[in-house]
């Protein structure tokens, strides 16, 4: 079936949002859609049609036990370490690492050395995606939040294609891309308030050129909290 | 009415945040994703999978698939919580199809049964198809749009959009023969559309 047809495009995502596209023409139809731009923009454009339509049902509180049950299936595995959010708290005042960020940052702070040290944050690796790329950083940041440096622990092992993306999460809201990072060097990232509501920092792992949204879309490699 | 048409896209505004966060792994916001989200889900998972049991397990996979998908959502296309309806009607469908052959919502009264009407057949206490169709047009533009279509298309919409009926069931409902009902269906779709589009041009 040719799909970049548009009216028979258009007639299928039609289907596919209402739910009348069944059995091998939707798995066919759901293999080709990551693929085909032309074909995610008629499934978009459909659902914005319609599912408002949804807006009217009834909502209905699910039982107290689906959330617990959910939590277990998803987190069981990680639970034993209390997954990267949680851990985030146990990874202050990691001291080792100070004198190699420190360095990083003397190449940055020249004009005006900084009297109050600088803060130092650990990127530890994600253990809720283990095998993906065992990524580590640390970060040195200027006590006025101007400047930032981004220094691997080790190799980061990166296919090709793909890139590092560091932002910046705030406490509240949407993460904040501070651009692309190298995987074998320094990189620095200067910025007027780095600090300003930035709860902690993280790593992604991206396409070449970095997430096509503008928001964090591949795993989450490394992630490291701000002491407050 | 607890859900109300004009909060969508003041609701989808809030959850563009919480999912982005959901994409880097924070586990605070997928719960707080849930507890925004998940009466509305289920709501519209009860209209085509009507075993509650069923419903919430449906319920667990729509989430188990925003978890580990939310990174694949695409910001610049459709809002979160189509997003999150898209994926909740296909899961409810999916779950109709796994229990077997036989159209769970369709099986019912022999074919003389006078009454046998989608209207009648409900629970006394929640809205039919139709009622609802109508109250989510209070949308202004979907209202005009839903309500120049047919009766015929209203009734074949209402029935495949919130109870996931196929084309066939459709038809095996209605009494109508399958490729009637497929037109109807097109042509709904189609002057829908066209409708929307006018409406967007004309604002």
């Amino acid at each position: 079936m040719d799909y970049a047809r548009p009216p028979l495009a258009d007639r299928l995502a039609a289907e596919y949002v209402l739910g009348t596209l069944r059995g091998p023409a939707r798995r066919r139809f759901e293999t080709l859609l990551p693929a085909h731009v032309a074909l995610r923009a008629a499934v978009a454009a459909w659902q914005g049609r319609l599912l408002p339509l949804a807006a009217a049902v009834d909502l209905v509180e699910p039982s107290e036990a689906v959330w617990p049950a959910l939590e277990r299936r998803l987190f069981a595995a990680a639970e034993a370490s209390g997954g990267w959010w949680r851990r985030l708290a146990l990874w202050r005042g990691v001291a080792a690492l100070a004198t190699a960020a420190a360095l990083g940052l003397g190449v940055v702070a020249t004009q005006a050395p900084p009297v109050a040290p600088p803060i130092v944050i650990v990127l530890e690796a994600n253990p809720d995606v283990p095998g993906v790329v065992a990524a580590r950083f640390v970060a040195s940041v200027t006590p006025d939040g101007r400047a930032l440096v981004l220094r691997p622990i080790g190799a980061v092992p990166l296919a090709a294609g793909r890139a590092l993306e560091l932002w910046s999460v705030p406490g509240q809201g949407a993460p904040r891309s501070l651009g692309l990072v190298s995987a074998q060097g320094a990189t620095t990232v200067l910025r007027t308030r780095l600090l300003d509501g930035t709860a902690a920092f993280a790593v992604s792992l991206e396409p070449a050129g970095g997430s096509p949204t503008g928001a964090p879309t591949g795993p989450v490699l490394s992630v490291g909290k701000l002491q407050s | 009415m607890a859900n109300d048409p004009e909060d969508w896209t003041r609701r989808n505004r809030e959850l563009v945040e919480l999912l982005s966060r959901v994409a880097l792994g924070d586990r605070g916001a997928f719960g707080a994703l849930y507890r925004r989200t998940s009466a509305h889900l289920l709501g519209v998972v009860l209209r085509i999978q009507r075993d509650r049991a069923v419903a919430e397990e449906v319920l667990q996979e729509v989430y188990v698939n925003v978890w580990r998908a939310a990174g694949g959502y695409e910001a610049g296309l459709g809002q979160p919580l189509t997003w999150l309806t898209s994926v909740a009607r296909h899961r409810a469908i999916d779950s109709l199809r796994r229990r077997q052959g036989e159209p769970v919502t369709v099986a019912g009264p022999a074919a003389d049964d006078e009454d046998d009407d989608v209207l009648t057949r409900l629970p006394s206490t929640a809205a039919g198809p139709l009622e609802l169709l109508a109250q989510a047009a209070e949308a202004r533009a979907l209202a005009d749009c839903v309500r120049a279509l047919s009766g015929e298309q209203q009734q074949s919409l209402a029935l495949a959009f919130y109870q996931g009926l196929s084309h066939a069931e459709v038809a095996q409902h209605l009494r109508q023969p399958l490729g009637t009902v497929k037109s109807w269906l097109r042509r709904a779709l189609l002057a829908l559309r066209d409708c929307l589009e006018r409406a967007a041009s004309t604002r």
